[in-house]
């Protein structure tokens, strides 16, 4: 192995990161991509299957929550049902602070530092619940976390410090420019997000809108949270932490308290779930308990992990890719483009009239059938993944690649033969 | 300033009408949720797989038992003739719910053995996005709102069954009591089903220790498809139920409405035990009916029944893992 | 043609190569004792014979028909029954109800019942007792009345007396000597006098196969040929 001096600790790095790099590139070019591809001449397909920016921006945030719930269920084993509950205080707490509703905490604080301040409530919860979750394991924990967490979506339904109709609820008021990402404090180094009230920029020849502003920034700050997480992942405490998954006795006789790094790990992806709906929330300018707090929204996160692949880290951020991309196509109000405002502007009326069976023409059918329903779909490839695929798409990259994309892409390029 | 308004409350709950009031109503509740959680219990039981499409096969069963119901009832339709046509319900979803319930387990849940348990419950989960989309479609195909109860399903009840009868200074409300009755009847035909017959006897055994089962000489996985088929049935007959109370109704929210409390009881009876879940179906129904009287008469808090239910699976996990009647295992389930 | 026959079979226990190549036959009427020291494969021969563990290698035949391959009940069904370690009586159900269950369906269950209820009468006292509350000798003996009405041509008999006082040893001893009398037995056993003194032949385990075969009647509990393989 190389001396770890410095300019060669930059190169390995840099080598065991270049799928990362790519990647990130990649996601940087999509709103040049995408603006070009959809006002070329295949721009109508284009804006069927392509996912929207808008679109994108919830795939940053909700997958960097599905990370999070990777992160401590993936790689302990420990099935977090109630994941949501950190993804809903994050969301809460940011638009309460900026309702001026949190005390010590003025409707002016920077956005970053709700962010942060959400993740260490998170934290805080997490120490609580896994203090109590984690005596037990397997469906025991799963279901105790699950009570936990539908106890705060009842709690957070019904309390009307929230808003006057907690039902519903809260949304930012009162707040009339978008939140700030960037350096707290310091004017010239921020831009707000949000797809109405956030900040243009232009840079030379490139405009960017508010979405796409919104893009990048949301991206960027999701990237840093991956990172952070991907390197616990591949440090001492990752591997503890995957001994767990395997074998806790047996991690225990050798000598690590397995209690300590159940709970530090659920630490962590409280804090990076909390950032998530903090996102979520600044971004929407709203939160409701449904999407929020609700058992439904871990599912969610369950799914994108599964399709992505469990244990991957980068795999559930690709799973909500999919699963995002997939509802944009089928919307019923054919939002982001999507199959049903295609097929009214491209078949003939003719065949969308066309009756199959029973009075029910083409376009009733793929209305009933299709559009709206997405859920089903996902519901069926999850089931076929679970059944088939057990690794996920990145899961299954990676083992026919022999390990974490990264460093085999890494040891590749540095020379060494495996 | 709380304490008087509090002293006022409790005042108002512990006279004899009020607390008749909740008691009945309370059973009425745990009849419900016996009915709802036995399925569950059975299948947790004997392998070890926490059902989450528990919960959609009740809404089918409710949305099955209201179809027949709207098809053969109509307005001039007497009550006796009515209950007669319920009972057909009964059985009709039953056999209907068992058969679907049967073919998920062979076709798709046995592809799982070998795995760690985990996969099941997360296949479960997949199929009941599934089984819930489908049924959006044909609802909303026929015209149904999928998020509303269906009005004409709940109209199809008896006549007397629609109104409170008085007796004795106490409100009775004849629903309550067809849910006490059916749901007694249910538990005490699980209950001779799993004590008096070769079946049961399996079933309970294999729920206990698979292995030596099958060191018997007994198929158990043949077993396995029955009691889930079983235990979709159940299911299926507590949403038939469900379909002609007006607190439930058919509709699609009912499978996540009936699903969580489900779990509940599972866990707080002691998984995959026959007495526990009796007697936490009790608690919870108690504690249900309760809750919702201080709700609607002292403390206006909304969600307060549904919390207090979660509350007591949260205690119940932290003081007695194992749940009231479960044995206390070392890991595995 | 033997009973029972073992040949080179391999088994693994999770990562672990229990059993690295066993061969062993048994012949019908005959008890044969298994020995060896805790851990050496005893037990997973017993569990491979039932595919419980199924062996990776190898070949198990039974009346001639191969075992490997097929699922546990059938294994059981063709008459093959266990006595586990641990008894693992169902703790939930009654005394009655777990000689009921170990009765072949169509099989005569009122007169299984009588003939555990006249091999044992202590049992016979207590039908409607929960298992969970017997003791550990009454445990065994209902394990052992398990076997018995079990139309089974052999059982494999897994530490009997293990935890129990040495005058319940004796009963069990009894209450197997009974059984060997109609049916064919493989006993593992760590007790070597009750192992030596049931058993027709030996076999000694070592390392996950065996090492030493012999007549019962030549060796005994303190022999060398024994001593050097099994020790406290």
């Amino acid at each position: 192995m190389a001396d770890e001096t410095g300019r060669d600790w930059v190169r390995q790095y840099a080598r065991e990161h270049v799928v990362h790099l790519v990647v990130v590139a990649l996601l940087g070019l999509y709103p040049f991509f995408y603006d070009a591809i959809t006002h070329s001449i295949v721009g109508a397909e284009a804006t069927t299957v392509l996912p929207q920016m808008e679109t994108m921006v919830a795939v940053f945030y909700f997958g960097l929550f599905a990370m999070s719930f990777d992160f401590i269920s993936g790689y302990t084993g420990y099935l977090s049902f109630g994941h949501a509950i950190f993804y809903g205080t994050g969301a809460y707490f940011v638009v309460l602070v900026s309702n001026g509703k949190i005390p010590l905490l003025g409707a002016g604080t920077p956005f970053m530092v709700s962010l942060v301040l959400a993740g260490l409530l998170a934290v805080v919860i997490a120490l609580l619940v896994g203090s109590i979750s984690f005596r037990l394991s397997g469906v025991y924990f799963a279901m105790i976390t699950l009570g936990v967490s539908q106890v705060a979506y009842v709690f957070i339904r019904g309390w009307d410090f929230v808003s006057s109709n907690p039902k519903d609820g809260a949304a930012v008021v009162g707040h009339p420019t978008g939140f700030n990402i960037g350096v707290p404090w310091i004017d010239s180094l921020n831009l707000a997000i949000g797809p109405l009230v956030g900040d243009e920029l232009s840079l030379a020849w490139i405009h960017l809108g508010t979405t796409q502003v919104s893009y990048y920034l949301v991206g960027l700050v999701v990237l840093a949270c991956y990172l952070v997480m991907q390197r616990l992942i591949h440090s001492p405490f990752g591997k503890v932490m995957v001994a767990i998954r395997e074998n806790e006795e047996r991690a225990e006789a050798v000598g690590y308290e397995p209690y300590r790094y159940k709970l530090a790990a659920f630490a962590v992806s409280g804090f990076f779930a909390a950032i998530a709906g903090g996102l979520f929330a600044g971004f929407r300018r709203s939160v409701a308990p449904e999407n929020s707090m609700y058992f439904l929204v871990t599912g969610d996160a369950l799914l994108s992990s599964i399709i992505g692949g469990f244990g991957t880290l980068a795999g559930p951020l690709y799973g909500r890719l999919f699963d995002e991309t997939l509802r944009e196509f089928l919307s019923k109000e054919g939002a982001g483009g999507g199959l049903l405002p295609y097929l009214q502007g491209h078949v003939p009326g003719g065949v969308m009239d066309a009756v199959i069976y029973n009075g029910l023409t083409v376009g009733e059918a793929i209305n009933t059938f299709l559009n709206g329903h997405a859920s089903l779909y996902i519901g069926i490839v999850f089931v076929v993944f679970v059944l088939y695929v057990p690794g996920g798409l990145l899961g299954t990259i990676r083992g026919r690649a022999g390990g974490p994309l990264a460093k085999r892409v890494g040891r590749l390029l540095g020379g060494d033969d495996e | 300033m709380i304490l008087p308004l509090l002293a006022d409350a409790l005042g108002q709950f512990f006279r004899p009408d009020t607390l008749v009031n909740v008691f009945v109503d309370g059973l009425s509740k745990a009849a419900i949720y016996a009915m709802i959680a036995l399925g569950l219990t059975l299948v947790f039981g004997l392998l070890g797989v926490l059902n989450f499409a528990h919960g959609s096969l009740t809404m089918i069963g409710a949305y099955l038992g209201g179809l027949v119901m709207v098809l053969v009832v109509g307005s001039a339709t007497g009550d006796v003739a009515r209950l007669a046509a319920f009972f057909f319900a009964l059985v009709f979803v039953f056999a209907a719910l068992a058969a679907l319930g049967g073919l998920m387990e062979v076709g798709l849940i046995r592809e799982l053995y070998d795995r760690p348990p985990v996969y099941q419950i997360l296949l479960t989960f997949g199929l009941t996005l599934i089984l819930d989309e489908l049924t959006r479609i044909a609802v909303t195909f026929y015209g149904l709102q999928p998020v509303a109860k269906w009005q004409d399903a709940l109209g199809t009840k008896p006549a007397f069954m629609a109104t409170s009868v008085h007796v004795g200074g106490v409100d009775l409300s004849p629903l309550s009591l067809f849910e006490i009755a059916l749901g007694a009847v249910v538990v005490l035909g699980v209950w001779l089903f799993l004590t008096r017959t070769r079946y049961g006897l399996v079933i309970r055994a294999g729920s206990e220790d698979d292995e030596m089962t099958a060191a018997l000489g007994i198929d158990v996985h043949r077993v396995f498809t029955v009691v889930f088929a079983l235990g979709s049935g159940l299911a299926g007959i507590a949403g038939v139920l469900l379909m002609w109370d007006q607190v439930w109704g058919a509709s699609l929210p009912l499978a996540q409405q009936t699903l969580l409390p489900a779990f509940v009881v599972v866990i707080v009876g002691g998984l995959g035990t026959f007495r526990g879940t009796v007697v936490a179906a009790l608690l919870v129904g108690m504690v249900d009916a309760t809750m919702t009287w201080w709700f609607q008469n002292a403390v206006s808090f909304a969600g307060l029944p549904q919390m207090m239910i979660f509350l007591v699976l949260v205690v119940t996990l932290v003081v007695r893992p194992q749940g009231l009647f479960g044995i206390a295992e070392v890991g595995d389930h | 043609m033997s009973l029972l026959e073992l040949d080179s079979v391999h088994t693994y226990y999770g990562d672990s190569h229990v059993l690295e190549g066993v061969s062993l036959t048994v012949e019908e009427g005959e008890t044969v004792a298994l020995m060896g020291r805790n851990g050496v494969g005893k037990t997973t021969t017993l569990r491979s014979i039932l595919q419980l563990t199924p062996p990776s290698e190898g070949s198990i035949t039974y009346r001639g028909e191969e075992l490997v391959g097929r699922e546990t009940h059938e294994v059981a069904g063709s008459g093959v029954g266990w006595i586990p370690e641990e008894r693992r009586v169902f703790a939930q159900l009654s005394v009655e109800e777990n000689v009921r269950i170990a009765v072949p369906e169509g099989d005569d269950v009122d007169a299984a019942l009588e003939l555990a209820w006249d091999a044992f009468p202590d049992l016979a006292d207590i039908p409607e007792r929960n298992a969970g509350a017997l003791s550990g000798g009454q445990q065994q003996m209902l394990a052992i009345a398990r076997g018995l009405v079990g139309n089974n041509d052999l059982l494999l008999v897994d530490e009997p007396s293990e935890g129990l006082a040495p005058l319940i040893v004796e009963e069990v001893r009894d209450a197997l000597a009974r059984a060997a009398e109609d049916t064919t037995i493989l006993l593992v056993e760590q007790n070597l006098p009750m192992a030596l003194d049931l058993a027709d032949r030996f076999y000694v385990v070592d390392h996950g196969s065996v090492v030493d075969s012999g007549d019962a009647d030549e060796v005994d509990a303190d022999s060398d040929r024994l001593t050097r393989y099994l020790s406290a």
